[in-house]
Formats: structure tokens, C-alpha cells, sequence
């Protein structure tokens, strides 16, 4: 045996499983989790300038949405008894009418 | 399909958020960072430990990674900076004997003594000769390959290479090549 083939067999000793699923699901684990710490922290930040446009923005915004509101009370009603006359007379609930659900 | 595409097929799917080709490159590669880390530091538990912090730096930093670069040496070359990180602060101080005989399985060794003597000279290596004699004679990197995973020159890493050699040589009682 050479030299090198023989430290080589000695080095192989210190050789870690080729598959090793509870060390690979550990760092997996962690990935996954820093990933999720990442995601509410951007949503937590776009909620709260959501918020906040919207507070600062909500004196004029308010006027306009009560006179549209007020526009289309009467289709929203329109609306709602179809949808309610459809789900008596096919006996099937609202989701499945408005195809939100199989 | 090689080993090469295949592993730059999963880090631009990696590149491109994928976590499940992310946990492909992680089940590819964790035994050759494992290994390499476990010769660097000697400790399997600190190895460990660095390996994973290394994944997750890798997971952070996979858009730096360039296509068709090796995988394999940017992973080690982020683990041994890691490796170097702590052997600076001295904040993973354990007690080393106590891991690594935990660990180990006198059974598979066929000659202990050599082992033992090989353990004790690469202990007494300079780190960033151990880190290439752990790369190019059990890991079969090649000089360059080692250079650019270690961020070190061609020439360096070569000398380092030959010295270490010779010193495990001469610790297991073979020929003295100096």
C-alpha cells in the first residue's frame, strides 16, 4: 500500500454517512424556520405601512367610499337576494353557487 | 445527467427560492463538508455544529454563488472561514477529548495506533496546513480546487500540501520526504 493510499484509508475513518437524513432534516428545520421569521417580519412591515397610509390617507378616502357605497347599495342588495333565491332553489350553499368550492 | 449539472441545476433552483433543491445540495454535499470540517477542527460534535451554521450561510448567500462554480469548494471555503471564526473567538472551547471519543467506533479502526498518531499529528499541524492537507490527501481536492475553496495561492497551498505530508508520514513512521 503507498503512502497516500494508506493515510487515505486512515482519513476515512473520520468519513460522516453518505446519507444522513437527521442531519440534513436539522439543517432543513432551521432553513425553513429563518424563512418563516423572514416572511412575517416583511409582512408585519407591510401591514404596518398599510396601516398607516391608510390612517393618514382615511380623511379624504372617508367621503369618497361613503358616496360610493351609497351608489351601489341597491346592486349589492340585487345581488344578495339572487345569490340567496339560487342556493333555496338548488339547495346548494353559497360557495358552491359562486364556484368558490367543489 | 453529471454531478456537475446536476448541481447547477438545483442552485439555480435554489437561486430561484427553492428549498426543496436547497435540501438536495444539502443531502449531496453534507458529507464532504462534514468530513473536511471534522479534519479541520478534530472535534465531530464542533464539526457538526459548523457544518449546519455553513448550510444556513450557504442558503443566505446562494445568489453569490456563480453558475458553474463547484459547489463542493465554495461550501467548504464558507465552512473553513467559520472554522477559522472560532478558533479566533475561542467561544466553542470544549473539551475536546470527550466529543470525539464519544463519537467514534474503536471497531472500525483497523490499526488504533495509527489512527491515534495520525489524529495527534494533524492536531499539532498549523491551521491552514491542516485545511489543505484535510482537503487534497483524504478529500481528493485537487491544488487548485483547495486554493479556492481556502481563498489562498496555488503555491501555498501546494507547500502546505507536501509539508503536511511528510510530517504525517513521519509521525506514522513512515518515510521523512523533507
Amino acid at each position: 500500500m503507498s503512502d497516500d493510499h494508506r493515510l487515505k484509508a486512515l482519513f476515512a475513518y473520520d468519513e460522516p454517512p453518505q446519507r444522513d437524513p437527521a442531519f440534513s432534516s436539522a439543517v432543513m428545520a432551521e432553513v425553513m424556520r429563518r424563512r418563516f421569521l423572514a416572511d412575517v417580519a416583511v409582512l408585519s412591515g407591510v401591514s404596518a405601512l398599510g396601516g398607516t397610509a391608510l390612517w393618514a390617507l382615511w380623511p379624504s378616502l372617508q367621503p369618497a367610499l361613503v358616496a360610493i357605497s351609497q351608489g351601489l347599495a341597491p346592486a349589492i342588495v340585487a345581488g344578495a337576494l339572487v345569490v340567496c333565491a339560487g342556493m333555496i332553489i338548488s339547495g346548494r350553499h353559497a360557495g358552491e353557487l359562486l364556484g368558490l368550492e367543489t | 445527467m453529471s454531478p456537475a449539472s446536476l448541481d447547477e441545476a438545483l442552485v439555480a433552483a435554489a437561486q430561484a427560492g427553492s428549498t426543496d433543491a436547497f435540501s438536495r445540495l444539502v443531502e449531496r454535499h453534507q458529507q464532504a463538508l462534514r468530513a473536511f470540517l471534522r479534519r479541520a477542527c478534530g472535534d465531530w460534535a464542533q464539526a457538526d455544529d459548523l457544518a449546519q451554521e455553513t448550510f444556513l450561510a450557504a442558503w443566505s448567500r446562494i445568489d453569490r454563488l456563480k453558475a458553474g462554480a463547484s459547489v463542493r469548494a465554495w461550501l467548504c471555503g464558507i465552512g473553513y472561514n467559520k472554522h477559522l471564526t472560532a478558533l479566533r473567538s475561542g467561544s466553542r472551547e470544549r473539551v475536546r477529548e470527550a466529543s470525539y471519543e464519544a463519537d467514534r467506533d474503536p471497531t472500525r479502526c483497523a490499526a488504533p495506533e495509527d489512527r491515534l498518531a495520525l489524529e495527534a499529528a494533524m492536531g499539532e499541524l498549523p491551521a491552514e496546513q491542516r485545511a489543505c492537507v484535510a482537503l487534497c490527501l483524504a478529500a481528493d481536492f485537487s491544488h487548485t480546487e483547495a486554493a479556492e475553496a481556502l481563498n489562498l495561492p496555488l503555491g501555498t497551498v501546494k507547500s502546505h500540501v507536501t509539508r503536511g505530508r511528510s510530517r504525517l508520514l513521519q509521525a506514522l513512521g513512515g518515510p521523512d520526504e523533507r
